[in-house]
């Protein structure tokens, strides 16, 4: 086992932002958070509050999204809503970044409105979503640099809610472009312990993911065996497989179909399972 | 009067010798637990300790053992289980056998571990338990009866409070694939447990207890059982899936992954799975949830069919009665469940052997008017098979030995002499290689890696690679070996891990216990087995699947693969400690302390 059980634990943002939560699942995702001793709980800004109450005797850490899930609001707005929740009591701050404008080449107003954000956040650290399966390897990288400059504290791959959930391809070119000085969080679609251990191995120090409890509890079937973690098929790990053009703009999405023409593994793939 | 808090450790071993109508009590012996646990593990062990080798399963030589173990009635969930273990008329392996309901509850309240029934009676008779009081009855009145009137007459003859556990016309007249039907749906449905009742004339066994089973350590499995109900409520398999749609909910998974098993496994997809799934079941025939005794998953369903309310149907009872002999009529296979489950026949051994014979007549070997696809008289063949009768005379054999008969082993999907369940081999390696080692024959539930190569439970291990998959087959058949002595359902393998299991066994019996521990004890009763059946004459050829899984399906999502068990089954031998020839090694059984026999 590459990491304890706790080590792990202690890796993860225990995760609910869907529109339908109520206080009362608020509440669980606080209560489980400190059993398991999570990083955090990420959740929407109306519930901050409530869970900066309930975790005040912890170090289970409140983060909070902002301007989420599209990215696509004012840089004040974003501002305002860090101040808010920051303010509320939010220890981290989960931006999305404006992914409309880096696609377009506008990378002052990225990396501005990384830096209002960051301006507005005082204590609390932020963190921000590239969501990358808008973006192809190039613009991520692009999108990486600007969140260092702009004095961002994490870059994380995904909200979620967007086309792709996390990769360790993303993972890891993340990592090799921000050093060692930033963290990078990994999330969207994460849901087995297999799965966060190699997003962690590609260099995430931070996993989302609102199956927390189902990762630490199967792994601990881990001590039992060491072939949980055999190779799958290269595909299945490929963002290249996930591309989704109803999902992606056409030349993101073409450009991951073309990688698998010159892919080493491309005698895999054959079928789709 | 009750006792108060009694623990396993002081419940009996009650010896039921029908021959002389005797009814002797024992303690259990304290090394056992510690070695064995209970339910299967017990039986397991006393059965190779007591039984001659060579000895024929219906002869009174044989034992049936029915067996609670240390979770039974105690605040576990899904602690109402029992086992039965014997030696089995159908593969002529050791056996065990194992249903849910109410049963289980009664015995281990009447202080009861496990009851061992000897000899064979002359005329039929039942076992009435009622507490302390134990005898052994006259059931000429119930014998020839199905098994939901039994049922009803017993309880009208001894206890409305009581459980009763019982054969109907296929165990009396000791078929391959009779049954053993407890609350008159849940079934010991495999391996011809219900025939070796027949063989001894004992139609029932009707339990009654008010004892309150105790445990060594209730602050400690109070903690645990917190934790395991939390961890059922949390998983999407035990909180979501199960209670919802039931097992039925895997007919439409493993269809899209090509292995529903199709027309007696000449196929892996079925055209009309829809028709035949969970979320149908659900929209047309599933009147309610059925839970079996301290179980907060309920999987079972209680539907209505042929205008009458019935038990099931389960998974793989739709499936044998279903797709494996190209039937789509959803409605007509819960009536043919039903009938089985009067009859006191087994679902998925009837089911694939009347899609054997559909194929020896497709294939010209045969010349019967079954066909595939077609309910033609085959209620009515059902009825020939319990009461042997017709076709019925060899069908009630099995299908290794019907397949046989007509000159076609090869077609007999089985694992010595047991009938393959609903998933074909092809599609998941490791399955198959548990299928291929199981000590009592085709079975899914030996080493259950659909969780781990299907359902990504614990997590999603690629189903076509060979790697690692021996390692994984030998974890979930010792794990199992475990679960079935302690004695839970299979289905707390989806919420709970080998550490959950390990906790809730140590302070149920108060033995230092972890997950190596309970391990070890699970390969203890596996190599046990194995040797049973090494004693029996089985050999390593005996580990193998029918020829037709060295074929690939032409369609579907697991066409293109073959049942890889030549290259799996050389690292399963070693990782298992046995030398080249699968024969547990000294070195091995000394390790488990198991004596060598000389």
């Amino acid at each position: 086992m590459p990491l304890t059980v706790e080590e792990l634990a202690q890796t993860i943002d225990h995760t609910v932002l869907k529109p339908e939560t109520t206080r009362s699942k608020v509440k669980q995702l606080c209560e489980e958070a400190m059993d398991y001793n999570f990083a955090a709980v990420c959740i929407n800004a109306v519930h901050v509050e409530y869970a900066v109450e309930l975790l005040k005797n912890s170090s289970v850490k409140v983060c909070c999204v902002i301007g989420f899930p599209l990215g696509a609001t004012l840089s004040s707005v974003k501002a305002m809503e860090t101040r808010e929740v920051v303010a509320l009591g939010a220890h981290e701050a989960d931006m999305v970044m404006n992914i409309g404008a880096l696609r377009d080449g506008n990378f002052d107003l990225v990396k501005s409105d990384v830096e209002a954000v960051v301006a507005a956040s005082g204590d609390a650290h932020v963190k921000v979503i590239l969501e990358t399966g808008l973006l192809t390897d190039d613009q991520m990288i692009k999108a990486c640099l600007l969140c260092k400059d702009a004095g961002a504290d994490f870059v994380k791959t995904s909200t979620g809610f967007g086309p792709m959930g996390a990769t360790p391809h993303d993972v890891k070119i993340m990592r090799e472009t921000v050093g060692k000085e930033m963290g990078v969080k990994a999330a969207g679609g994460i849901r087995t312990f297999k799965e966060a251990l190699r997003l962690i191995d590609a260099g995430a120090n931070r996993i989302g993911t609102s199956s927390g409890i189902g990762i630490i509890e199967d792994y601990r079937w881990a001590q039992y065996s060491d072939s949980w973690m055999q190779p799958d098929k290269p595909c299945w790990t490929c963002p290249s497989r996930m591309a989704n053009i109803a999902k992606q703009p056409k030349d993101v999405y073409l450009w991951y179909k073309q990688r698998c023409l010159t892919c080493p593994d491309k005698e895999h793939n054959v079928f789709t399972d | 009067m009750s006792d108060t808090s009694q623990q396993y450790s002081k419940a009996e071993l009650l010896y039921v010798s029908l021959s002389d109508r005797t009814v002797t009590r024992k303690p259990i012996p304290k090394d056992l637990i510690r070695e064995f646990l209970g339910g299967r593990g017990l039986g397991v062990k006393l059965l190779y300790d007591n039984l001659a080798p060579g000895i024929d399963p219906l002869s009174p030589d044989n034992w049936i053992i029915f067996a609670v173990g240390p979770s039974t009635s105690t605040s576990v969930p899904t602690g109402g289980r029992f086992v039965v273990i014997t030696k089995s008329p159908a593969t002529g392996t050791i056996f065990d056998s194992h249903a849910g309901g109410y049963f289980g509850n009664q015995l281990r309240r009447a202080g009861i571990a496990a009851v061992i029934v000897t000899g064979a009676s002359d005329s039929p008779v039942y076992l009435w338990i009622n507490d302390d009081q134990v005898e052994i009855r006259d059931a000429s009145k119930v014998w020839g009866m199905n098994t939901g009137v039994t049922t009803d007459e017993l309880i009208k003859a001894t206890d409305d409070r009581a459980q009763v556990a019982c054969i109907g016309p296929a165990g009396e007249n000791m078929i391959n694939l009779a049954a053993i039907i407890t609350d008159k749906h849940r079934a010991a449905g495999r391996g011809g447990v219900g025939a070796v009742m027949g063989s001894k004339k004992l139609k029932a066994i009707v339990a009654k207890g008010t004892k309150s089973p105790g445990v060594e350590e209730p602050e400690k499995l109070r903690l645990a059982v917190e934790r395991a109900r939390r961890l059922i409520k949390k998983n999407g398999v035990t909180d979501k899936s199960l209670p919802v749609y039931g097992t039925p909910v895997l007919v439409s998974v493993v269809n899209e992954l090509g292995m529903l098993p199709t027309h007696n496994f000449q196929e892996g997809t079925f055209n009309d799975a829809d028709g035949v799934s969970g979320e149908k079941l659900l929209e047309r025939l599933a009147r309610k949830n059925y839970s079996c005794y301290g179980c907060p998953i309920g999987c079972g369903r209680m539907s209505h069919a042929g205008g009458k309310d019935v038990g099931g149907p389960e998974f793989e009872s739709i499936w044998s009665l279903g797709p494996q002999c190209g039937i789509n009529d959803l409605e007509w296979i819960a009536i043919a469940n039903d009938k089985c489950n009067l009859l006191g026949i087994d679902t998925i051994s009837v089911g694939s052997t009347i899609g054997c014979a559909m194929e020896l007549v497709q294939r010209g070997k045969l010349e019967h008017s079954l066909k595939f696809g077609d309910t033609t008289g085959i209620l009515e063949l059902i009825e020939d098979i319990a009461y042997v009768r017709g076709l019925g005379v060899h069908l009630g054999k099995g299908s290794k030995i019907f397949a046989e008969h007509y000159g076609a082993p090869e077609l007999a999907m089985q694992v010595k002499g047991l009938e393959i369940p609903a998933y074909d081999p092809r599609g998941v390696q490791g399955h198959a290689l548990g299928y291929a080692t199981s000590n009592r024959g085709g079975c899914h539930l030996r080493s259950y890696l659909i969780g781990p190569e299907v359902m990504g439970s614990p997590v999603l291990v690629d189903r076509d690679t060979t790697q690692g998959k021996a390692d994984l087959v030998i974890l979930y058949q010792n794990l199992s070996a475990a679960m079935d002595s302690m004695v839970v359902c299979r289905f707390t393998n989806f919420a709970w891990s080998v550490d959950d299991y390990a906790d809730i066994v140590a302070a149920g019996t108060g033995l230092p216990i972890d997950g190596k521990e309970l391990l070890k004890i699970g390969s203890r009763i596996w190599n046990l087995e194995r040797l049973f059946n090494i004693r029996e004459g089985f050999t390593k050829s005996d580990d193998s699947l029918p020829p037709r899984f060295s074929t690939p399906l032409s369609e579907g999502a697991s066409r293109n693969r073959v049942a890889q068990i030549d290259v799996m089954l050389p690292e399963y031998y070693s990782l298992r400690g046995w030398d080249k020839d699968g024969n547990p090694t000294p070195k091995l059984l000394k390790e488990l302390n198991i004596p060598i026999e000389r």
